[in-house]
């Protein structure tokens, strides 16, 4: 068997094994956001040694300078002997733990420590809560499964080619992973945990209990698991006291998950009498719009642009990071995660370059840039291409949301208040994404960033028992509209592309 | 300014009213069917089509020029069949069965029909049969098929399969493009074509018919 070495460490792998794939059992871990297809170039490592030539794909996206020095696209290049990686060990980067929501004890579901856990499709955030509904420690890390694509399709698609199990192992380890490190930090044993609620959207429910998710692969689109269960710690092979019991909070729909219902438990959003909208933005819009004693909700495809995949300088919040821009003078001024050499943009640093564009004159209405690209910061810039991935996003969001508030023959008056949940909303500037038409204009003043809501939530239905039959009533009581095949919804998409001058 | 140019400039900017008038001005001018339809409308739609592939406009530009153009059109095509003028080919196209996307197999059937090709729309969500029945019972040159995901792309290999048992893939072209699809996976799965945008898969698609003319 050939040898790999990695970092100066060997692995023995296979003969003809992908190079991304014999990578996946090493601490390298590459992000893979097209899950292997070749289409997005982002999983560039420096290999040498006995190795497949370049294909045409390939050399696509690779730099005569980046051929010269070793540079491979890891999913297109397969292992035929001997061979040598070198590759950045992927780091710890700002995953928020924080949200808004007072959370507090009535009848916890552990009798010593249990866990909340958010299970997102990029990252993964937990808290480790005391009986006294004191929190002791807290922490995130990415989610493993990003190897098998950063999107829900292209892993539910692995799901299905039968990597099932192996990708439920992934996740469970992952999770494991970060239970251990809160019991650390908290300077208890993890067994001493007997209480946890995982909570995510649909699809990351499915992978973690290895269900079949065949039903969320192709319309209709019809989950045949909504969750609202208990299921064994065993059972998903986590860490816990023997015989502890995990609540997976109650999806609403095959794209509207338990992440959505625990943040809209976490707002109290179906409590007050008031009209409000609840937004989480991330590779998918989610929307939940509660009015006259109704749950109307929502999804829509965003793509990747907000979390940095697809776009040409896109990445995620880590350092060097472009995540702020503002203008001064007439000239752009950036702020860069970690304040070294800007390396990259991401999601917030996205929308505040269009909203200064904009003002600068530089980017029409129509989306139309002067330059192509255009010069943010030092070598970062965006495309042209960039843009216009970018206007499809932020038209899909805001369209969801005029959707369900024109359904419910609402007016933007009577929407009292606009809940942005989720890491991109709180690092969002509301004015420039109001601006550029990311969150409709009319409710920019109305809008309030609330944090991993998710988080939120999971932490109370681990606090309260109780509140587990409220949020499934109001789950399986919420409306879901189908956006797809909505006319309202396209007409407000297409409209919605260009940047509307402010008044 | 002739009145095609005014014709072709007004679909540019998306005025539908304007086109509709000024190409039934050209009809009672006598101005040849055929000529109102190339040099007025389809030029105008190229020019979009041709900018759009370039980035220069977007999705919502496309749309009221295609509106516009059909408005135009309408007033032509009975006039076209009592002339005998004949479609430059005629495509039938889909979104593949599982899935529901259909912007980008809109924009490819308004570019298609911006060059002249008479484009049946079999709509969302649709069945492999269904694509090789209807290029048969309506003489398509050309299938197209879209998909937006990764977990339906798959279904074009069916859409393949289909058309090679009934053998009419050699005499129908099978043309295949959306989000995940690419060069590699159209040749593993043996169709004839893939474009990366819409104006390219209409420029495509009349390369074909005039091939096969």
């Amino acid at each position: 068997m050939p040898v790999m070495t990695v970092n100066g460490k060997a692995y023995p792998v296979p003969v003809g094994i992908r190079l991304s794939e014999a990578l996946a059992q090493t601490p390298v871990s590459t992000a893979w956001p097209c899950g292997g297809l070749g289409r997005c170039g982002k999983c560039r490592v420096t290999a040498f040694g006995a190795l497949s030539d370049p294909d045409g794909q390939e050399k696509a996206f690779l730099s005569e300078e980046e051929r010269q020095a070793g540079v491979r696209l890891a999913c297109r290049t397969f292992v035929l002997g001997d061979c040598r990686v070198e590759a950045a060990v992927s780091g710890g980067e700002a995953i928020q733990t924080d949200g808004g929501a007072g959370v507090s004890v009535v009848r916890p579901a552990f009798r010593r420590f249990g866990a909340a856990v958010d299970l997102g499709t990029t990252t993964l955030a937990a808290r480790l809560y005391d009986t006294s509904g004191t929190c002791l420690a807290s922490g995130g890390r990415m989610n493993p499964q990003s190897r098998w694509g950063a999107d829900v399709i292209s892993r539910i698609q692995a799901s299905m080619d039968g990597a099932r199990e192996e990708i439920a192992a992934c996740v469970r380890e992952g999770i494991a992973g970060l239970l251990r490190d809160l019991a650390e930090q908290a300077g208890i044993e993890t067994q001493a945990m007997d209480g946890a609620v995982i909570t995510g959207n649909t699809a990351m429910l499915y992978l973690l209990t290895a269900s079949a998710p065949d039903a969320l692969s192709r319309a209709p689109f019809e989950a045949d698991r909504l969750f609202g269960c208990e299921v064994e710690a065993a059972s998903l092979a986590l860490p816990l006291a023997p015989g502890a019991w995990v609540y997976l909070p109650r999806c609403i729909s095959a794209f509207v998950g338990a992440d959505i219902t625990a943040a809209i438990a976490a707002a109290g959003l179906c409590r007050s009498g008031k009209t409000r909208l609840l937004a989480d933005i991330g590779t998918n819009g989610e929307m939940a719009l509660w009015h006259g004693g109704e749950l109307c909700c929502c999804s829509t495809a965003a793509g990747p642009a907000f979390e940095g995949a697809g776009l040409s300088m896109g990445m995620q919040g880590a350092n060097g990071a472009v995540d702020h821009l503002r203008v001064e003078d007439g000239e752009l001024c950036a702020h860069v995660i970690g304040g070294g050499e800007p390396k990259g943009i991401c999601g917030s640093g996205v929308v505040d370059a269009l909203a200064c564009l904009l003002r600068l004159e530089t980017l029409d209405e129509t989306g139309l840039l002067d330059d192509d690209p255009a010069v943010l910061c030092g070598d970062v810039s965006l495309t042209q291409k960039d843009v216009r991935m970018i206007q499809l996003a932020k038209s899909a969001v805001c369209a969801g949301m005029r959707t369900l508030v024109q359904h419910a023959k609402l007016s933007w008056e009577q929407v009292s208040e606009l809940l942005v949940a989720g890491g991109f909303g709180s690092y969002l500037d509301l004015e420039n994404a109001g601006r550029i038409g990311l969150i409709p204009p009319e409710l920019v003043m109305r809008t309030r960033a609330i944090g991993n809501a998710a988080l939120d939530g999971a932490s109370m239905l681990l606090l309260d028992q109780a509140l587990r039959e409220e949020t499934e009533g109001m789950a399986r009581a919420a409306r879901t509209a189908d956006l797809s095949t909505d006319p309202v919804f396209m007409q407000w998409y297409t409209e919605g592309m260009f940047f509307e001058t402010p008044d | 300014m002739s009145i095609l140019n005014e014709i072709s400039e007004n679909l540019q900017k998306g005025k539908a009213k304007v086109v509709k008038q000024l190409v039934q001005q050209a009809i009672d001018e006598n101005i040849p069917v055929e000529t109102i339809l190339n040099e007025g409308l389809l030029s105008g739609m190229s020019i979009i089509g041709e900018k759009f592939k370039n980035n220069e406009v977007f999705v919502p530009e496309v749309l009221v020029a295609a509106r516009a153009m059909n408005m135009g059109a309408s007033l032509l095509k009975p006039l076209m069949a009592e002339a005998g003028v004949e479609a430059a080919g005629k495509v039938c196209i889909g979104t593949v069965r599982g899935d529901l996307h259909d912007i980008g197999k809109n924009l490819v059937k308004m570019m298609m029909e911006g060059k002249g090709l008479e484009v049946i729309d079999l709509g969302t969500d649709v069945a492999p049969e269904t694509y090789v029945q209807t290029a048969i019972e309506q003489g398509c040159q050309i299938i197209c098929c879209s998909a937006l995901l990764t977990t339906t792309m798959c279904e074009m290999e069916n859409v393949v399969k289909q058309a090679n048992e009934a053998g009419i893939h050699g005499k129908v072209k099978i043309m295949v493009g959306g989000a995940p699809v690419t060069q590699a996976f159209c040749e593993q799965i043996g169709a004839d074509c893939y474009t990366p945008d819409a104006a390219s898969a209409a420029d495509a698609a009349v390369a074909f018919c005039k091939a096969t003319a």
